[in-house]
């Protein structure tokens, strides 16, 4: 329970890269991911035939992209936007799909639920990690999902215990585990710090 | 032989205890002076008569009680119990699998009667009788796991085989040492193993996956891992830590051989025939630091197994706070005496 331990199931994020052996990309990124795409388009302009989703925050890389992507780029107002237009064009496509994320953690594994429902598994996912190291975090207590935690121990949104927030992570949640900081001694709280900005 | 099963509670009064007998069968778990996390995998061959490897399933004194204590930490929390859609030709392969053995080698305490698909169940001690169609699951109350996991002692994972991995894909958890199935659900064999200090960067977990996916049917293998716990409670789960973690702070040098226990897990993995998914079982027994004393060569042997621990280990364990106390007391056993190797009592 105590804290001062080290747990590896903490997803390690890349940057992307083309898999050469694809018959068709699928780049999906929000916001600062933005700048990783324009990083793969450095790297190449890829043979095969390429979709781009772009959901637009306050970071807007949609002019440079509308450059540097040639066609298929879609730009989006929001994640959920892009999870629609994701979730209508997945049935048409087809076997050797390479699929590219770029975003917050809670975006990657948005979009790693919305593929999933398709059969694309995890492991055929590149993901870069993008805008925040701020984490989902699910208590273990009462069940509820809280979102954009940026600090070592945070409140929960459904219960309202004090969580403290462990490195251990669930791929199927897309969430870390919250664990109740001060049920040893109630009320003595170690101090809150930022350390996922 | 018909067992005496006792009634007593593993939560709020407390009245679990062990019989002079059940202390002598504990499966102590320190053949060595000194404790390294190992793999220590072995075939689960039949033990000696009256020993917990007798049988597939160890049913011993606490089994009525124990199916209570589940039954009540399953009401208060549904999420205990877990099942991906995909498992249920492992569920039945699961309910065959012990009904078969209880039958068999308890038929004092169950049988089971099959006219070709139709099978009727009984559970003497518990006062259940039932006739299904296998196979059918709208001919049972609950989910074949569902309904057999509730009738045996300690916990249950059935592990999914695919992508030369191991997914923990159902499973009916209540007495657990402090890991969440409804938060582990649906992880691979090293997501899951996560947590576990030292024991990733041993290699450990992935020579013993490499074992497992070699596993055979009709060739069960097991293993012993241990933790200390404060109280004979069942349910340590994160869950319900916010209930039992503070009883960690009431342990003092007068009551630690009273309140605190060494819990004790005999992991047993099986091979299912038609799913090829494998059932993880982790029965639990527990006994207090005054009990385990009763045998001096184990009241030594954990003194210096704890003396020696490794800090990462007393912390994961979540022992940091009585474990001085527990090594104080146990000091005054060891006198120093050369023990050989080996896990027996006297």
């Amino acid at each position: 329970m105590e804290h001062g331990y080290t747990i590896k199931s903490k997803p390690i994020y890349g940057a992307l890269a083309w898999h050469d052996k694809a018959t068709v990309h699928l780049v999906i990124a929000q916001s600062q991911g933005g700048l990783a795409v324009l990083k793969l388009f450095e790297q190449m302009q890829p043979k095969q035939p390429v979709r781009v989703l772009y959901a637009q925050q306050d970071t807007d890389y949609a002019k440079t992209l509308k450059k540097v992507v040639p066609e298929g780029l879609d730009v989006l107002n929001s994640e959920q936007e892009l999870l629609d237009v994701l979730k209508s064009i997945m049935p048409t496509m087809r076997m050797g799909l390479r699929i590219y994320i770029a975003g917050s953690e809670g975006f990657i594994w948005s979009v790693a639920e919305a593929v999933k429902a398709f059969g694309v598994e995890n492991a055929d996912l590149m993901k870069e990690q993008t805008d925040t190291l701020a984490r989902t975090i699910y208590c273990v207590h009462c069940k509820a999902i809280t979102h954009n935690i940026t600090t070592n121990i945070g409140k929960c949104s459904g219960c309202g215990r004090m969580l403290f927030v462990r490195d251990h992570f669930s791929r199927q949640m897309g969430a870390y585990m919250g664990l109740m900081i001060d049920a040893e001694s109630p009320g003595e709280l170690p101090a809150i710090e930022e350390i996922y900005p | 032989m018909a067992l005496n099963f006792k009634k007593e509670t593993f939560r709020e009064d407390y009245t679990y205890s062990n019989s002079g007998e059940s202390i002598k069968r504990f499966p102590f778990p320190f053949p060595e002076d000194q404790y390294m996390y190992s793999v220590n995998i072995e075939p689960h061959t039949k033990g000696k008569p009256g020993s917990v490897c007798e049988f597939a399933f160890d049913i011993d004194e606490h089994y009525v009680a124990e199916c209570l204590d589940k039954r009540i930490t399953l009401e208060q929390d549904p999420g205990r119990y877990q099942a991906l859609p995909h498992m249920m030709d492992a569920q039945w392969d699961f309910l065959e699998l012990t009904m078969e053995a209880l039958a068999q080698d308890y038929p004092e305490h169950f049988s089971l009667q099959k006219q070709g698909l139709i099978w009727t169940w009984e559970n003497k001690p518990l006062g259940i009788k039932d006739t299904f169609t296998f196979g059918d699951t709208s001919t049972l109350a609950t989910e074949p796991f569902d309904y057999i996991g509730r009738q045996l002692q300690g916990d249950f994972v059935l592990l999914d085989h695919r992508d030369e991995t191991l997914y923990a894909d159902a499973g009916i958890v209540t007495s657990q040492a402090d890991w969440s199935l409804a938060f582990n659900v649906g992880m691979s064999w090293r997501e899951w193993h996560g947590p576990v200090p030292r024991a990733t960067e041993l290699g450990v977990m992935d020579r013993a996956l490499k074992y497992l996916l070699n596993l055979q049917l009709g060739s069960p293998v097991r293993r012993l891992n241990w933790t200390m716990t404060v109280n004979p409670r069942l349910d340590t789960s994160p869950e319900n830590y916010p209930h039992w973690g503070s009883d960690r702070n009431t342990v003092n040098a007068d009551n630690v051989a009273d309140l605190v226990h060494l819990r004790v897990e005999l992991q047993t993995l099986f091979r299912l025939p038609r799913s090829n998914a494998i059932v993880f079982s982790i029965r639990c027994y527990l006994i207090s630091l005054k009990d385990i004393a009763t045998y001096p060569r184990w009241a030594k042997r954990l003194h210096r197994v704890q003396k020696t621990m490794h800090p990462d280990l007393i912390e994961y364990k979540g022992m940091t706070k009585f474990h001085p106390l527990m090594v104080d007391w146990l000091a005054k056993f060891d006198d120093g005496e050369a023990l050989t190797v080996g896990t027996h009592a006297e």
